[in-house]
C-alpha cells in the first residue's frame, strides 16, 4: 500500500511509474480525479480514493473483473451499511438513484499490454457536495449519518477483488 | 535479390548478394551477415546498435475494437518510444496507446468519436 496526502489521481499516478501488480495507491485528497471520458471526479478529503495494479491478463478477464468490481463495492456497502445499492454498468454504484462509487479501468498498451490499472473512488465521509453535484452525489456518510473507516472498507474491497481475479484466471 | 520476409506480423526486407565465391553476404535493414560453408560472421563494421522494431514499425494498429476517445498528437510530430498517442474506450475500459517506436507522424487516420475494428491501423509513420 502507497499513500499519497494529495496527487492529481491516483491512476495517473499508476501509470507514470510502473509498480508491481496489486500495489495499492491511495490518496487523501485527488486534485484532478476523473472518470470515463474525463468526466471529474469530486475527491475532496474524506472519501476513499485508490487504485490497484493489476497482473497482466487479456482484455475479457480485465472486462470482467471491472464489471466485478462494481458488484464487489455494492456487496460491501450493502452488507456493512445496510443500504440498497443500485449498479449502473459497468462504472458506477448509485444509492437512492445518486452517484456515490466510480470505478474506472485504464490500460497501457504498446506492442501489447504494459499496464492495468482499476481505479475506485467512493464517497465516504464526505459532509456535503458542491451545488452542481448535490443532487447527483451522495457519500456513505450523508447517507447512514456515521464517521466511514476508510481503512476497513478498503481492505474488504481489496481482498475481494483478489478473490474474484484469482476466479476468473482459473 | 530482395525478398520480404513476416516473422511475427512484423515485415523485413531482406537482401541476399551471392559474391559467387562461396560466401553469401545477407542484408536485413542496416544489419548484413556474412555466410560460407566454413564461417558465419557478422560484419561488425556496418551493424549498428539500433533496435529493429525502431526501424521497423511504421504504423500504429487498433489493439481491440472501440471508439476513439482522446488523440494526443498531431501530424507531422515527431514521436519517440513511450510516448502517449491516443486513448481508445473499449470493453469498459480506457486504454492508452502509446508508441513503441520513434519517427515522425506522417497520418492520423481516425478522429475522436470513430469506431474502429482491432487491428485497423490508426496511425502511420514516416
Amino acid at each position: 500500500m502507497k499513500y499519497f496526502d494529495k496527487i492529481d489521481s491516483t491512476n495517473e499516478e499508476a501509470k507514470r511509474n510502473m509498480y508491481e501488480p496489486w500495489t495499492v495507491l491511495i490518496a487523501k485528497e485527488q486534485i484532478s480525479g476523473h472518470g470515463k471520458g474525463k468526466e471529474s471526479w469530486f475527491s475532496p478529503e474524506g472519501g476513499l480514493y485508490f487504485s490497484i495494479i493489476l497482473p497482466k491478463s487479456n482484455f475479457d478477464d480485465l472486462q470482467t473483473l471491472t464489471i466485478l468490481a462494481a458488484f464487489i463495492v455494492a456487496k460491501n456497502i450493502k452488507e456493512e451499511f445496510s443500504l440498497e445499492p443500485l449498479i449502473k454498468l459497468p462504472n458506477d454504484v448509485l444509492i437512492n438513484g445518486k452517484k456515490i462509487c466510480g470505478i474506472l479501468t485504464e490500460n497501457i498498451i504498446g506492442e501489447n499490454l504494459k499496464l492495468s490499472v482499476i481505479g475506485i473512488g467512493l464517497n465516504t465521509n464526505i459532509k456535503s457536495f458542491p451545488q452542481k453535484l448535490e443532487n447527483i452525489a451522495t457519500s456513505l456518510q450523508i447517507e447512514t449519518k456515521k464517521e466511514i473507516n476508510n481503512d476497513e472498507i478498503l481492505n474488504k474491497i481489496v481482498l475481494d477483488l483478489k478473490k474474484q481475479f484469482k476466479s476468473i484466471i482459473i | 535479390m530482395k525478398i520480404k520476409v513476416k516473422i511475427k506480423n512484423k515485415e523485413y526486407e531482406v537482401e541476399i548478394i551471392d559474391n559467387n565465391q562461396g560466401e553469401v553476404n545477407i542484408k536485413i535493414g542496416n544489419n548484413a551477415f556474412n555466410f560460407n560453408s566454413n564461417k558465419t560472421i557478422a560484419n561488425p563494421e556496418i551493424i549498428p546498435l539500433i533496435d529493429e522494431s525502431i526501424i521497423f514499425k511504421k504504423e500504429v494498429k487498433a489493439p481491440l475494437s472501440g471508439v476513439v476517445s482522446e488523440i494526443f498528437i498531431k501530424e507531422g510530430d515527431h514521436i519517440k518510444k513511450g510516448d502517449k498517442l491516443l486513448v481508445l474506450s473499449a470493453m469498459k475500459m480506457e486504454n492508452e496507446i502509446i508508441s513503441e517506436s520513434e519517427g515522425k507522424i506522417k497520418k492520423i487516420l481516425v478522429n475522436v468519436g470513430q469506431k474502429v475494428k482491432e487491428e485497423d491501423m490508426l496511425i502511420s509513420l514516416f
